[in-house]
């Protein structure tokens, strides 16, 4: 019979949790089972609004270039890969295959139906009220494989 | 996508969304799915294992999260302990200027794990005293036998 201590401080560890893709995944499915799929996207909306306040700033001021820093950081975090081509208004990202999506299979959950919608509506939502618009493009349900466009749609005054 | 790294701040949000939908009750509804859904992983280790369980399962979880705790486990006496010094999950909500976190999304951690521990022949508690710093502590203990 073990007597065991661990002792862990912060910057024992790199912070990548993936269970939590998991998580997510089965919000997603209960808010679709118990309120549609409206609420999902309403959700989502939400999220990205509140959530991602300093990154729509930063897209305003500083334009696509903000998105790619964030793409590459998140991306780079999840140790996927993410192809980007950027212009001054135009930035295409293709993500060959999500970490989420892996993840998810891997733990053998049914992936939500309208799991694309984290980069569907999440986007569409980051740049609104922005001068870009947000398009999936590609989305391939089994990998997750996506490709992204965003353009300037207004120019600003 | 949302990345992993940006789950907990969702997490949060969406506690917000349910209680605006239905009250405490939707909120406490949804732990209860995702207990039965998610933790699955503890469940097994646990009904496989005992209170080793909850260390196999912690050792991971905690590890990836980067947490800052003291985890302790007497197998004789059939214990466990988490002294969480500094949560990675509240920290992150509290270091978010810009973001105000679910006034109880600490007790998700009450709700979630005793509804698996609990059917399982252990006592679950955790005292949440601190949560406003970002601590807590977790105590789990095989329940008496009744001869």
């Amino acid at each position: 019979m073990a007597k065991k201590v661990m002792r862990r401080k912060a910057a024992d560890n790199v912070y990548l949790h993936k269970d939590f893709h998991g998580a997510l995944n089965q919000a997603l499915h209960y808010l679709h089972i118990k309120f549609g799929e409206k609420a999902v996207r309403d959700y989502l909306k939400q999220f990205a609004i509140n959530f991602h306040a300093p990154l729509r700033q930063a897209l305003a001021e500083k334009g696509l270039a903000a998105l790619e820093d964030y793409f590459k950081c998140i991306y780079g975090l999840e140790g996927a890969e993410c192809r980007m081509e950027l212009s001054p208004d135009e930035l295409t990202v293709i993500v060959p295959c999500c970490p989420a999506v892996a993840h998810i299979r891997k733990m053998g959950l049914p992936l939500s139906p309208i799991f694309c919608e984290t980069t569907k509506t999440v986007y569409d939502a980051i740049v609104d009220g922005t001068p870009f618009k947000a398009e999936l493009l590609e989305y391939v349900e089994e990998t997750g494989r996506s490709v992204q466009r965003f353009t300037r749609s207004r120019k600003e005054p | 996508m949302i990345s992993c790294t940006e789950f907990i701040p969702a997490y949060s949000e969406l506690f917000k969304f349910l209680e605006k939908k239905g009250g405490e009750q939707a909120v406490l509804d949804f732990w209860h799915f995702l207990s039965d859904t998610y933790l699955t992983s503890l469940k097994n280790l646990v009904a496989e294992h005992g209170i080793r369980g909850c260390w196999m399962y912690w050792s991971k979880t905690l590890n990836e999260e980067a947490a800052d705790f003291t985890m302790e486990l007497d197998e004789e006496a059939g214990e466990l302990s988490i002294t969480m010094h500094h949560c990675p999950s509240k920290g992150r909500l509290l270091a978010l200027k810009h973001l105000k976190p679910y006034g109880n999304y600490c007790r998700h951690c009450d709700v979630l794990y005793r509804r698996v521990l609990e059917p399982l022949g252990f006592e679950y508690q955790i005292d949440l005293s601190r949560a406003d710093r970002a601590r807590c502590r977790v105590t789990v203990k095989a329940k008496p036998v009744k001869t």
